[in-house]
């Protein structure tokens, strides 16, 4: 036992600390144990501070890490004590300093005890690329990061993966849907030739297909929590799908993230917005609210002020300033003061229709969707010019008004309705609450202001808004468009690597990973920024470097070296996001319905799922027409109930920021897959193209089905599986012919009748296997 | 067994992604490398969640003034600056009992007239007179009682426990959720109240359904039969087997065992739903119609899970949230659940169960002393004192702790937090709450919170 700690700690220590002898690095290595093991009472928090000690500054550990008699620092003693009054932590903690991480501190006083700013608050610089001894591996300047950490370690980087794979990888990567046989096999003779300029070139169009914007939108819904109901109690429905179609056309158009942000927050406070940039507003209505009839409103109000400062600081800042709602952040310069000064940048945001004011204002709030004001009403254009008649002459012709309105509403169930933001004209105050405590009064008012020691936020109009705000987090020079920066890239590299430069995504605070490439993840952000904030800019650069194109196999010594593949020695593999999961059967069997925006959709869901909602009581009402076979970034987003599907393969419900999903592999997933009737028909319709377009021999059909739903051809060893599992099939429908009239009958489509029922109830067990393989499921 | 072992072997069978497996052993090493933080009396919890909030002053919360005060004005030394729902802004008057309590067993337990089942179970029940909690509406306050905060996202009770004992089956879920029919309009119930939040999803609690697919997606699809369903999962097995050899995926073996248990599944759920089998003295004793969906089948199909391995079984029964009409709902509500509720305790008496399984009654939180009036006479939310049980799993019978004041609004002795519920109940398992904590976004995430929970000592056997 003694010996298999010694020998991980010294790979962690290879790892984690190339300078391993030297003072140690107060960021990576120091930090994160002060930060864990002793901040809960000598650290930011005030509060809470024991023996009037604190360790987050240079100044408050100045007196404890002096040498004393006998060389040794009261802070060494004390971490060394056998002493149980004297131990540090206290045994009471249950926080253990491990021996090397007594070996780091004591190295660190040794050295004096330098500290540094916080990594994630100092801004990024544009460092230049390391030279590397391998000139010819690396394809620019994030190989250059990558390769130099490698040959520190002596590791290599792993072989490029073979096109299938690649391509399939580049594929979902950047669109969430499954490369054709046809354009893997034109991918695969242009990557045999020249394989930069091929992947160039197959990125590049993916980059610029609609779907990109949909599968990227899949993960910024995750951040802001959008969902199609409120929430709480009744979790009745309320109107945001167009702001999901804003999110998909942003990123299609390549909006800048600044411009994205500061639409997002304050689209209503530019002069003069656009129409989109109202609709992007819909991210400030986005929060949980609720219903209940005793609800009280200063308890709410509370509520929805911590929900908003929550994710404000976690989307954008990477940041858990939440912790502050009830005192001093334990471990990170948030005030109690500074988590009510951010909130107070939405008091602008009127809370009445996030509250119940049936009794105030005659709404029925009780029903589907619950209208929640103000809205905007979004008609087509021919429907739009009408709409603006009617109103003129509503205006002209007051003894018409009746007629008018009827014509009026009539159009009005034309169009769809989102929830914006419209600044009132009198924030309401906010004051500091002492302990969290909403029903206190007594605590001081606050004006909008960001936290202290992170500056201050230029302010036009004398007090700051959420414009100043959006635009103080995206400014370099005098806000923290660094630090945004950062966390954005940082979540890009997430979702094209599978594990962040820093894993904690949402958290660059002290209890937060710092990154494994600082220098590459500062690079990316200057970067990022100095070419327009543009997303598909980053993305491309990501997904074209020579890191990106490895392979995701790797040796048995090297998973055991970084199992958490830190030094992206070779990529990641994991199993798809649940929307990809669906869209993918749907793309391979052929019936997606490639349609971007629109209202939310809802696929088969299981019978009375929605039995526990009330207020009003729901019945699902599956779509029933070509809207069942959308994608899964379309489905109704219910957050009390979750589309079952969805929520086996670990969508998130939205009730608060996610930045990084589980990625879990649950015996509910496999009954999804095995009897879902989306997997089903999807199934059975992928079995009649089988037998449509794949020839007519057995061998050349299993081939199609394996170039389709994994664009390779199957080994002679897999054929033989799947010809028992045919032979089965074909066997139980001659059995069992009620049974091949009840698979037939599964889902919306009627199964083809020009085709032998017994061969296609066949083939559509050929078809279910494929579709619950791991191979088919995980991007490698 | 240690419980180290079991959960290793829990591990094994059903698999993790390397990720869960490190948050797993992580978990372990805070305990103490991988020992039981201590030696638990219970296996398995059952919970009987009496959604929408019983009231504590026509159960088990006697207080004689009350009849005295019967329609004076609520004096404002309890009320001022209180919290309070749906009586925002009228005037509060004193509402006596609605019913008639009398001592009952042994051990001469305050029982009132509604749940006459009850009574014969006062010597084997713990009642906590004393429960405090911190929200006042429905939907928080359920997820304030079943994560110990309000707060979306956090695991519920049911997962912390399968998250850290594991289950004892393999053919069924850790974690099982049952929701009865019947009562009145009831309040929504969202299925965060058995979210895994932050815990690796196999640890959400399942919920059984009393119609359509017992589980969703359990059946086989329509037209496919169980040997062809087999065909399927075996050409899977098979071809995956294969990419295994070829890749090593960890990720494949873990599938592997899914899908498995996912075959096994659909045909253990269905096993354990009909209860027709039953003896028909069983199912007399619970009130119990097979396949009714009723509080009494929910009863009966716990015992079923409990017996076969399912460490945390959560039963919700809605309709309690009496603002009017009280004692017209008190009578619906106990008479869908009082019997059955004695029978759960008695079937497992007489099985040898109850000594292992710790049962626990109780809504999210209790009702005011004073009056409400939407139809005949009711009680608003209230969250300063109120009542609930435990029995069974370590716990002394015919006891009980703490008290209200002399009107039943705050709870003045022996205040009982629901995190300490959370602590206690956790001991009971074997597992402390101060140790049994994740990390999560840099903290050291417990059931309990940063606040010090307490055991309640007095009431372990």
């Amino acid at each position: 036992m003694r010996k298999r700690f010694s020998i991980l700690a010294v790979l962690v220590t290879i790892l984690i600390s190339p300078t391993w002898g030297a003072a140690p690095d107060f960021n990576r290595e120091v930090r994160p144990i002060l930060s864990d093991k002793c901040f809960f009472c000598h650290g930011p928090d005030a509060g809470k501070r024991k023996a009037d000690l604190r360790l987050d500054t240079r100044e408050g550990a100045a007196e404890v890490v002096r040498a004393q008699k006998a060389g040794v620092s009261e802070l060494v003693a004390r971490i060394v004590s056998a002493d149980a009054e004297e131990k540090m932590p206290p045994p009471e903690s249950h926080k253990k300093l491990t021996t090397q991480e007594i070996g780091i501190l004591k190295d660190w006083v040794a050295a004096g005890a330098p500290y540094a700013q916080p990594w994630a608050y100092v801004p990024p610089v544009n460092h230049p690329a390391p030279k590397v001894a391998d000139s010819k591996w690396g394809r620019g300047w994030i190989d250059a990061f990558v390769l130099s950490r490698l040959e520190r370690e002596k590791i290599q980087p792993a072989k490029d993966a073979d096109a299938v794979t690649l391509a399939r990888r580049l594929s979902f990567d950047l669109t969430g849907l499954p490369p054709t046989p046809e354009a893997v096999a034109a991918f695969a003779k242009a990557y045999a030739v020249n394989a930069d300029e091929a992947v160039a070139a197959f990125a590049e169009e993916r980059l610029n297909a609609p779907e990109f914007g949909e599968r990227m939108a899949a993960y910024w819904l995750d951040l802001v929590r959008y969902a199609d109901t409120v929430g709480y109690h009744g979790d009745q429905d309320h109107n945001a799908s167009p702001y999901r179609d804003y999110v998909i056309n942003a990123f299609n158009r390549n909006l800048p993230f600044d411009q994205f942000t500061i639409e997002q927050l304050a689209g209503d406070l530019l002069p003069n917005p656009t129409r989109e940039q109202k609709i992007a507003t819909c991210y400030n209505r986005l929060l949980q609210t609720s219903h209940e009839g005793g609800v009280q409103e200063k308890e709410y109000l509370a509520i929805y002020f911590a929900d908003r400062v929550r994710n404000l600081s976690e989307v954008w800042m990477g940041a858990t300033v939440g912790c502050a709602q009830c005192h001093d952040h334990k471990y990170d310069p948030y005030t109690l003061r500074d988590f009510y000064s951010l909130g107070a940048f939405f008091a602008d945001i009127d809370e009445n229709a996030h509250l119940n004011p049936a009794r105030r204002k005659g709404l029925n709030f009780n029903t589907l969707p619950s209208p929640r004001p103000p809205e905007l009403l979004l008609l087509g254009d021919e429907d739009q010019k009408e709409w603006d008649r009617l109103q003129k002459e509503e205006a002209a012709k007051p003894e018409q008004a009746k007629e008018l309105a009827k014509q009026l509403a009539a159009l009005e169930t034309k169009g769809r309705k989102v929830m914006v933001t419209e600044a009132l004209a009198e924030p309401r105050p906010i004051r500091v609450l002492a302990r969290g405590n909403w029903m206190d009064d007594s605590g001081e008012i606050v004006k909008p202001a960001v936290p202290a020691f992170l500056g201050s936020v230029k302010a036009e109009g004398g007090r700051a808004n959420r414009l100043d705000l959006a635009r103080w987090l995206t400014d370099a020079k005098d806000g923290v468009g660094g630090l945004t920066a950062r966390v954005m890239v940082n979540r890009l590299w997430y979702v094209f690597f599978g594990t962040g430069l820093s894993r904690s995504l949402d958290d660059f605070g002290g209890q937060g990973e710092p990154p494994s490439h600082p220098e590459l993840l500062d690079r990316l952000s200057v970067d990022f920024m100095e070419n327009g904030w543009r997303m598909k800019h980053t993305i491309r650069l990501l997904v074209t470097s020579r890191t990106y194109r490895q392979t995701s196999e790797a040796a048995e010594d090297l998973l055991k070296r970084d199992p958490d593949n830190q030094l992206f020695a070779r990529q990641s593999r994991f199993r798809l996001p649940a929307e990809m999961v669906r869209d993918n059967a749907l793309a391979v069997s052929g019936l997606l319905v490639k349609q971007v925006g629109g209202a939310s959709v809802k696929p088969y869901q299981p019978v009375g799922y929605y039995r526990h909602l009330n207020f009003p009581t729901r019945t699902y009402q599956q779509d029933n027409d070509e809207r069942q076979w959308r994608r899964g970034v379309y489905v109704h987003w219910q957050r009390q109930f979750l589309h079952p599907m969805l929520k086996a393969f670990d969508a998130p419900s939205r009730e608060e920021c996610t930045a990084k999903r589980p990625r879990s592999n649950t015996p509910l997933a496999a009954l999804v897959l095995l009897n879902d009737p989306t997997f089903v028909e999807a199934a059975r319709i992928f079995a009649e193209r089988i037998m449509k377009e794949g020839g007519v021999a057995w061998e050349d059909r299993i081939q199609f089905a394996y170039r389709q739903a994994l664009q390779r051809e199957a080994s002679d060893e897999e054929k033989e599986v799947m010809r028992k599992a045919y032979g089965i099939g074909l066997r139980e429908a001659h059995d069992q012919p009620e049974e091949r009239a009840k698979l037939f009958g599964v889902g919306l489509t009627k199964a083809d009748e020009a085709l032998d029922p017994f061969k296609l109830y066949a083939w559509t067990a050929v078809a279910r296997t494929l579709f619950n393989l791991s191979e088919t499921m995980t991007r490698n | 067994m240690s419980l180290h072992l079991q959960r290793r072997a829990f591990l094994g069978q059903a698999g993790l992604s390397v990720g869960a497996a490190a948050l797993g052993s992580r978990l372990f090493a805070a305990g103490g490398a991988g020992e039981p933080h201590l030696p638990g009396k219970a296996k398995r919890v059952i919970f009987l969640c009496m959604a929408g909030g019983p009231s504590h002053l026509e159960t088990f919360d006697y207080k004689p003034k009350l009849d005295q005060l019967h329609g004076k004005p609520m004096p404002e030394s309890f009320t001022k600056g209180q919290p309070i729902a749906q009586l925002q802004g009228q005037t509060l008057k004193v509402q006596g009992h609605l019913t008639k309590f009398r001592q009952h067993g042994r051990s001469g337990q305050w029982i009132s007239d509604f749940m006459p089942w009850h009574h014969k179970i006062a010597d084997d029940i713990c009642i906590l007179r004393s429960m405090v909690t911190e929200q006042i509406n429905h939907d928080p306050a359920h997820t304030f009682m079943n994560t110990g905060t309000a707060i979306s996202g956090r695991p519920s009770m049911g997962s912390w426990v399968t998250y850290g004992l594991g289950a004892e089956t393999e053919d069924l879920p850790g974690f099982v959720v049952l929701t009865s029919v019947g009562g009145r309009n009831p309040q929504p119930i969202a299925s965060r109240q058995w979210s895994a939040g932050f815990l690796p999803s196999r640890y959400q609690g399942v919920e059984f359904n009393s119609a359509g697919d017992p589980v969703h997606y359990v059946s086989n699809p329509a037209g496919v039969t169980t040997s062809g369903q087999r065909a399927v999962v075996d050409a899977v097995a098979a071809l995956d087997q294969r990419r295994l050899k070829l890749t090593g995926d960890p990720e494949i073996h873990t599938r592997l065992a899914a899908y498995e248990m996912a075959f096994r599944m659909q045909a253990s759920v269905p096993e354990l739903m009909d209860v027709s089998k039953e003896p028909k003295h069983i199912l007399d004793m619970y009130g119990a119609t097979p396949g009714d969906g009723s509080f009494a089948s929910n009863c009966l199909l716990a015992r079923r899970l409990a017996e076969r391995g399912t460490r945390f079984i959560h039963l919700y029964h809605r309709g309690w949230d009496h603002h009017g009409d009280l004692a017209k709902y008190m009578g619906v509500c106990c008479g869908l659940t009082d019997r059955a509720t004695w029978a759960l305790l008695t079937d497992l008496k007489q099985r040898g169960m109850l000594d292992d399984t710790l049962v626990i009654w109780g809504g999210e939180f209790g009702r005011t002393p004073m009056f409400q009036g939407k139809g005949g006479a009711g009680r608003d939310h209230h969250i300063k004192g109120f009542s609930m049980w435990m029995a069974g799993g370590g716990v002394k019978g015919g006891a009980s702790l703490g008290a209200t004041d002399e009107l039943g609004y705050n709870a003045v002795e022996d205040v009982v937090h629901v995190r300490d519920l959370h602590a206690t109940m956790l001991h009971l398992l074997g597992l402390d709450a101060e140790r049994f904590s994740v990390k999560y976004q840099g903290l050291d995430m417990r059931l309990t919170g940063v606040e010090k929970a307490r055991v309640l000592r007095e009431v372990l056997v």
